[in-house]
């Protein structure tokens, strides 16, 4: 018999938002520790970003307005999707000293991972909405809460995937190198540079299967073309974000007790 | 004296492969190839109580299983087989010396490890000057941690963690750091935390420390108790398996 039974983890209730807190701030701090202008930058980043590629794409593309802004939506998103999966896979290798000096529960530390990442899009996404309402097409309140919903279920699909890899890497040291071949492929797989419908429709199926894609499209569905994806499309996408989030939690659950050993 | 950690029967066995396989591609390659392993016990049927205000101290030579048993009843390893209750919250002072965030400074440090251990922001904030303190560390408050010597980091990890002490502790060779002042200052703090209450599980290797803090102790051997009594009893069998250890390697070297 085998049975491991406590009063509680370290962290209670009441300390539970100030870890969260300390994890995300300290991550923030040591990303932008020693650069120019430091925490001002991390908060101009998306502005500049979005300004200098909206110049670019305006003079290379400026006979389709709408095509420049699909793009610098894919970019973003995929952007976000590319640095919060390399950082949740890496996050408990990166915080093992705080794992092996208390019992707290790890998930924190893989789920906090992201946020940079997320900071950054939600700075990008206040910046495109200021945009489009500077340019006279301001997303009605539906359409940005519809935005909002589609950024959850990104980051349940990363933290889905983060839970799995980041217990996996312990074992499989190399699978940051392997996942960065994947997302760089991965780049072209979704439709960020190309329209879907130059495709076959009979491979559409297989490229929704991509995370990023079906984000990626219903977005600018509803902040460029003002139209809202199919309730069957939103299903679909509620299912596929419950089973990465579920499969990368039972992963997580499997793999877990040991990971203290392989720090 | 009731129990405050109850462990029954634990069991713990590291499984090490002849042949090490750690990424991907080693497992894709060596995919139809058999791997042997080696299994090593370190620890056999371990069963003991702690009980509430005691100082319980723990010896064994090296690789006799004492960390893994710490790291057990802190919760951070696994067990394979056995139980281990513990009816208050812990805090483990393991491995402090290793293991910073080295670019951020003292005070955000203390932050991070303060919050990991259980603090909420608001008493690290009123602790943190008594934490320097402690460490005698206040000019180096701002300094990031990738300029501290060995010695200024392990201080500091063990001025949060007797800051951060809950109702039991679980504490590894924590006189084995800083200069005499700084461990007159743990031996100290130590003793307060003793009188005030608190339950203790304490490794050490040095047999006078055992004597001098804890009430009872056990001797682990090869991953099983050999003996537990009061402190001073387990000491001196600890002194005598060193002994006998030092004779033999006499021996076969005059050989």
């Amino acid at each position: 018999m085998v049975s491991v039974a406590t009063s509680g983890t370290t962290v209670g209730r009441a300390h539970f938002g100030g870890l969260v807190w300390t994890l995300i701030r300290t991550d923030f701090k040591t990303r932008y520790h020693g650069t120019i202008g430091g925490f001002v930058w991390a908060l101009l980043k998306p502005l500049t970003m979005f300004l200098v590629l909206l110049a670019v794409f305006s003079y290379v593309f400026a006979s389709e307005p709408q095509y420049k802004l699909a793009l610098i939506i894919g970019l973003f998103l995929y952007e976000f999707f590319q640095e919060s999966t390399k950082s949740g896979l890496l996050s408990i290798r990166a915080k093992g000293y705080l794992l092996t000096r208390a019992r707290f529960p790890s998930w924190i530390v893989v789920v906090t991972s992201a946020s940079n990442a997320a900071i950054t899009l939600a700075l990008f996404s206040l910046v495109l909405i200021a945009y489009l309402a500077a340019t006279g097409r301001a997303p009605a309140p539906a359409a940005v809460a519809l935005y909002a919903s589609y950024q959850v279920e990104f980051f349940a699909i990363v933290t889905g995937f983060s839970l799995a890899a980041s217990v996996l890497f312990m074992q499989y040291r190399d699978l940051n190198q392997v996942w960065e071949v994947v997302t760089h492929a991965g780049f072209f797989v979704a439709p960020i540079i190309y329209p879907l419908g130059i495709l076959p429709e009979r491979a559409h199926i297989y490229l929704y299967a991509w995370p990023p894609t079906p984000i990626i499209l219903f977005s600018r569905s509803v902040l460029i073309d003002g139209h809202a994806p199919s309730p069957l499309a939103h299903v679909l996408l509620l299912a596929e974000t419950l089973a990465i989030l579920g499969a990368g939690a039972l992963i997580y659950r499997w793999r877990v007790p040991r990971v203290a050993e392989h720090l | 004296m009731s129990s405050i950690v109850d462990v029954r029967g634990v069991s713990k066995t590291f499984t090490i492969p002849t042949v090490r396989r750690d990424t991907v591609r080693e497992h894709a390659l060596d995919f139809f190839r058999r791997r042997g392993s080696e299994r090593l016990r370190v620890l056999d049927s371990v069963s003991f109580e702690l009980r509430r205000g005691e100082s319980l101290g723990l010896m064994g030579r090296n690789g006799s299983g004492k960390s893994t048993l710490l790291k057990i009843v802190s919760g951070i390893y696994s067990a394979d087989a056995g139980t281990v209750d513990v009816h208050a919250p812990v805090t483990p002072i393991l491995e402090l010396g290793v293991g910073w965030n080295p670019d951020l400074d003292a005070i955000d440090n203390i932050e991070l490890l303060g919050t990991v251990m259980g603090m909420t922001l608001k008493e690290l904030r009123s602790a943190t000057p008594e934490i320097l303190q402690f460490a005698e560390l206040e000019k180096f408050a701002h300094l990031e941690l990738r300029h501290y010597s060995s010695g200024m980091a392990a201080r500091l990890a063990y001025a949060v963690a007797f800051r951060a002490v809950r109702d039991v502790l679980i504490l590894d060779e924590i006189f084995a750091v800083g200069d005499a002042g700084f461990k007159e200052r743990c031996q100290a703090r130590y003793r307060d935390l003793h009188r005030a209450g608190h339950s203790m599980l304490l490794v050490s290797h040095d047999p006078r420390t055992i004597a001098a803090f804890c009430d009872r102790a056990m001797l682990l051997e090869g991953g099983r108790i050999v003996m537990s009594g009061p402190a001073s009893a387990v000491a001196d069998r600890y002194l005598s398996l060193l002994t006998q250890d030092e004779a033999a390697a006499f021996r076969s070297a005059a050989r």
